[in-house]
C-alpha cells in the first residue's frame, strides 16, 4: 500500500520513561528532531513523526489512532485498559506496582489489612481489581503523581504505586505489603495502524530489538 | 451498554448496536418472508467511549443484514457491498480486514487450556507479540504440529496463503473446514473484484459474542479506528425463537466516515447548479421574478433586506451565490444582472436570463 503519511510515535513528555524512550529510538536510528514548545517533532527517518504526551495518556492516543505507536509502561496501558497491540517489551522502565503503608504500623500483607479502607492510588482501575480479589472493600482516591504523601497529610493509610528503587517510599517512611504488577515499557501499536504499516513497524521492531547495531 | 431501571423494575437498555433488534423483527414479523432477505437500516445506537477523539454517546449506524444464506457467495455480496460502499462515499485506500470467529474458539479449545490461560494466549494473539507467543506455547507443551499452526495463521495475510496452512492430525477436522470456507469466500470476493481490497487477521475478534463464522473490520489509513465491520452470525436467530437461520450483516460508523473523508482532505463535489439572488424597489416584480426562475428549476433567494446594492453583491459572493438580479417595475423591462463571479453586469429580461443560465450548466 501507498504510504500517504507518517507513521505517529508518542512518546512520554516528562518523567522517567522521557529520556529513555528518547534513547531507544536513537539506538535504533530514529532522532527526534524535537524543536522547542512544539510538540509535534520530525525525526531523522523521514517515515516517522513524535509527539510528546503524557505517558498515562500515550495508550489512549494509540487506541484512537491520534498515535500509531507508542511507548508507555505495561502498567499503564493495563490501567487505561487500552485495546493496542503491545509488540514488543522494550526492557527498560523496570518498575513494581506495590501497595504500601506507612513503616510504623504493624501490617505485613494485604491480609492484615482492614476490611474496609481508603486507598491513594493514581492507578484506580487495577487497585480496584487486585483488592476486590483480594477480598477487601476500598474506597479509592485518584490522586496525581503524589500518592506517597497521602499517608503524611492524612488522606489514606494505603497508597498504591510504582516503585523502582524503593527510595522514594523509604524516603517518605513507607513499606511495601504486596506486590500489584511487575511492568516494564512497551511499545504499544495502534491496531489499525499495524495492519497498515506493517513492513515499517516490523522493520522498527527489529531495530530496536538490536538496539543500534544497525547494518545498513 | 446503557442501562435502565423501569419504574416497575425491569431492567431497559438502550440499544448499542442494530442487529439484535432486526432479528427480533424477524422472528416475530417476517418469519414466512422467502429467504433470503436482504435488510438495511440507518439509526442511532447508544454506547459508553472514552476517546477524546468521539465525546459523544450517540452514534449513527447505516448496516445491512442477508437473512438465510452461508454460503461463500453471500459472504462475499456482504463483503463486497462494505468495500464498495465506502468508496462511493469517496473514501481511498479502504481495506478490509477479515478474521473467523469459530476458527479461533476451534483452535483455542484444541489446546485443552483452561479458561485463563485460553484468555492469556488470545491476548499474545491479539498483541501480536510473536517472540512472547512462542515463550507462552513452549510453556504450555502445545504440539508442534498446533504451534506451527498458530504461528503460520498469524503471519497470514491474504485469505490465499491459508491454503499452505497444513493440518494432517484427525482433531483438525473442524479446523480444516473453516480454513476452507474462507479460501471459498476468497473465490467468491475475487468474482466481484474486490479481493485486493480483503486481508485476513488471524487475531481479529469483535466485541460482539454472537459472531460464529467469519468476522471483518474495514478501515482506511487515516483514521485509527475501524469504519465498521461485521460478521456471520448463524446461531443468533434461533435465540429469538425455533427458527435455525443462518446470517451475516455489516453496519457502518457514520460519524467515522466522516472523520475519515475530513482526514483524507475530502471535498463535496459542487452540484454545478446556478444559485441567483432577487432584489427590487418593486416586491411584486421581486416576487413574481424569484417565482419564474424557481419554476425554471434554478436556486432563487429574495432580498429580504431592502439592501442596497453593495450590500446585495457582497452577501452573494459571501454565500457563493452566482448572479444577483435586480428587477424593474415589470418583468417584461430588462432587469439588471451581475455575474458575481466575473463581476460584470449586463441588462437583459428575465426570461433571456433563465434561457443563458439553462445553457451554461
Amino acid at each position: 500500500m501507498k504510504m500517504k503519511r507518517k507513521i505517529r510515535i508518542a512518546i512520554s513528555s516528562k518523567g522517567r520513561l522521557n529520556q529513555p524512550s528518547i534513547q531507544a529510538l536513537q539506538n535504533a536510528g530514529i532522532n527526534i528532531l524535537r524543536e522547542e514548545r512544539t510538540y509535534i517533532s520530525e525525526t531523522s527517518d523521514p517515515r516517522f513523526e513524535a509527539i510528546f504526551a503524557r505517558a498515562f495518556d500515550v495508550p489512549i492516543y494509540v487506541q484512537y489512532g491520534a498515535a500509531d505507536l507508542g511507548i508507555t509502561g505495561h502498567d499503564i496501558i493495563l490501567e487505561r485498559q487500552a485495546e493496542v497491540h503491545e509488540l514488543l517489551d522494550l526492557g527498560f522502565g523496570k518498575c513494581q506496582l506495590v501497595v504500601a503503608v506507612p513503616e510504623n504500623l504493624k501490617i505485613r500483607s494485604v491480609k492484615d489489612l482492614p476490611a474496609v479502607m481508603r486507598v491513594a492510588t493514581e492507578y484506580p482501575n487495577l487497585s480496584q481489581k487486585y483488592f476486590e480479589n483480594a477480598g477487601k472493600q476500598v474506597e479509592i482516591l485518584v490522586v496525581r503523581g503524589t500518592a506517597e504523601l497521602a499517608p503524611t497529610l492524612g488522606l489514606a493509610q494505603i497508597i498504591v504505586d510504582v516503585t523502582e528503587t524503593g527510595e522514594t517510599l523509604r524516603r517518605n517512611k513507607l513499606k511495601v505489603i504486596g506486590t500489584v504488577l511487575d511492568s516494564t515499557c512497551r511499545l504499544a501499536c495502534n491496531k489499525i495502524a499495524y495492519r497498515v504499516f506493517e513492513n515499517e513497524i516490523n522493520e522498527l521492531i527489529d531495530k530496536l530489538r538490536r538496539g543500534g547495531t544497525v547494518t545498513k | 451498554m446503557f442501562k435502565f431501571q423501569d419504574s416497575d423494575g425491569k431492567i431497559v437498555a438502550l440499544r448499542a448496536e442494530m442487529t439484535t433488534p432486526a432479528v427480533r423483527i424477524l422472528t416475530t414479523k417476517m418469519a414466512s418472508t422467502p429467504k433470503p432477505i436482504r435488510l438495511f437500516y440507518i439509526s442511532n445506537v447508544f454506547r459508553y467511549s472514552q476517546s477524546y477523539l468521539e465525546r459523544e454517546r450517540e452514534f449513527w449506524q447505516a448496516g445491512i443484514e442477508l437473512i438465510g444464506c452461508n454460503t461463500p457467495e453471500a459472504d462475499g455480496e456482504v463483503l463486497s457491498l462494505l468495500a464498495v460502499s465506502l468508496k462511493k462515499l469517496g473514501l481511498k485506500e479502504v481495506r478490509i480486514d477479515v478474521g473467523h470467529a469459530g476458527l479461533l474458539k476451534n483452535l483455542l479449545k484444541i489446546t485443552g487450556l483452561e479458561k485463563e490461560k485460553k484468555n492469556v494466549l488470545q491476548g499474545l494473539l491479539g498483541h501480536r507479540n510473536e517472540e512472547q507467543l512462542k515463550k507462552f506455547m513452549n510453556q504450555n507443551d502445545f504440539s508442534s504440529e498446533l504451534k506451527e499452526a498458530f504461528l503460520q495463521l498469524s503471519s497470514c495475510r491474504r485469505l490465499e496463503e491459508l491454503s499452505s496452512v497444513s493440518l494432517k492430525s484427525s482433531k483438525y477436522g473442524k479446523t480444516r473446514n473453516y480454513l476452507k470456507a474462507l479460501l471459498e469466500v476468497k473465490e467468491a470476493l475475487a468474482n466481484y473484484g474486490v479481493e485486493n481490497l480483503v486481508f485476513f487477521d488471524f487475531s481479529l475478534v469483535r466485541k460482539i459474542e454472537y459472531y460464529s463464522g467469519i468476522v471483518f473490520e474495514a478501515s482506511v489509513p487515516n483514521l485509527g479506528l475501524p469504519l465498521g465491520g461485521g460478521g456471520r452470525y448463524d446461531k443468533l436467530i434461533e435465540k429469538f425463537g425455533k427458527l435455525k437461520i443462518p446470517a451475516t450483516g455489516f453496519a457502518v460508523e457514520i460519524e467515522k466516515c466522516l472523520q475519515a473523508l475530513t482526514a483524507q482532505s475530502f471535498q463535496l463535489p459542487k452540484d454545478g447548479k446556478a444559485k441567483v439572488l432577487v432584489t427590487s424597489k418593486f416586491r411584486d416584480t421581486a416576487v413574481k421574478a424569484v417565482n419564474a426562475i424557481r419554476d425554471a428549476g434554478v436556486v432563487a433567494l429574495l432580498d429580504l433586506k431592502k439592501s442596497s446594492k453593495n450590500e446585495i453583491l457582497r452577501y452573494a459572493k459571501l454565500n457563493e451565490i452566482d448572479y444577483a438580479v435586480f428587477t424593474d417595475s415589470s418583468l417584461e423591462k430588462p432587469a439588471v444582472i451581475y455575474d458575481i463571479k466575473l463581476g460584470t453586469a449586463k441588462n437583459m429580461t428575465i426570461k433571456a436570463f433563465l434561457k443563458n443560465v439553462k445553457k451554461g450548466e
